[in-house]
């Protein structure tokens, strides 16, 4: 099953993508722990692209979801300038509190949360693949 | 957020969602306790039920802030996803994460005996 939305390249609209993803809960039988993961990994990816992105210029950020059993793909595609999330380099979440810095903290978490990010450019968009193995009771 | 002051601590309750909307204004909240310390420092994370590195990015302030003085910062009662977000970024192992705030507080306490025998 298929579920696209769009939002635009505004922090405000994270509130939409949150409604969107509460409105799939009980469609998909989320538990309120997955929901809050894949919020988390949506959040990180738009908040990138606006941050990353020109914004005086309004442009669309379009978000699917598909679930196939247990298999969650997520796809965020965008007209913002180029920006490949994928290759920026992991922090070290293992230095000491003094040494630590929030950079990358975002993409760390996407990793972690995701079994496989993928990125291409085309059509003068970025285009960001990003797979999810639900937990057995969202079956 | 409330923010209610206990004997030797200031205890910060945190609700709702820290994200990249939120995270700005609780920043400026706490501006004050970040500048210059004058108690410990405790988050009450019971009603919080989302965090993104948006609020990680705050709570690393914090944390760094209260670093090197006489006062402590310490968090409890994390709800799962928030206590999850914790452990991926590394924050367990420079933040003490209590079970409630009493336990947040006692420990404080302890702290604060051992350092007037001290």
């Amino acid at each position: 099953m298929d579920v696209s939305f769009q939002i635009m390249n505004d922090l405000s609209e994270l509130n939409t993508l949150r409604v969107q993803l509460q409105a799939l809960r009980s469609v998909w039988l989320l538990t309120p722990k997955t929901v809050a993961e894949i919020n988390l990994v949506l959040e990180e990816i738009v908040s990138n692209i606006i941050e990353h992105g020109d914004r005086t210029k309004k442009h669309p950020i379009h978000i699917t979801l598909k679930k196939e059993g247990l298999e969650l793909t997520m796809v965020v595609i965008d007209e913002g300038p180029s920006f490949d999330p994928t290759i920026c380099a992991p922090p070290d979440t293992t230095l000491p509190l003094k040494k630590r810095q929030s950079g990358g903290l975002g993409i760390h978490l996407v990793r972690a949360l995701c079994q496989c990010c993928s990125y291409t450019r085309a059509n003068d968009s970025n285009i960001l693949t990003m797979k999810r193995t639900l937990p057995e009771e969202c079956r | 957020m409330t923010i209610s002051k206990g004997q030797h601590a200031t205890i910060f309750t945190l609700k709702g969602r820290l994200d990249s909307n939120t995270a700005p204004q609780f920043e400026k909240q706490l501006q004050d306790f970040l500048v210059s310390p004058n108690s410990h420092l405790v988050f009450d994370f019971d009603n919080l039920e989302y965090i993104s590195s948006a609020g990680l990015r705050v709570i690393l302030n914090t944390a760094k802030a209260y670093s090197s003085g006489p006062y402590h910062f310490a968090a409890c009662a994390m709800q799962e996803h928030v206590q999850e977000v914790f452990e991926i970024s590394g924050f367990d192992s420079f933040i003490t994460i209590h079970r409630s705030v009493d336990e947040s507080l006692s420990a404080l306490d302890k702290d604060q005996e051992s350092k007037s025998e001290a």
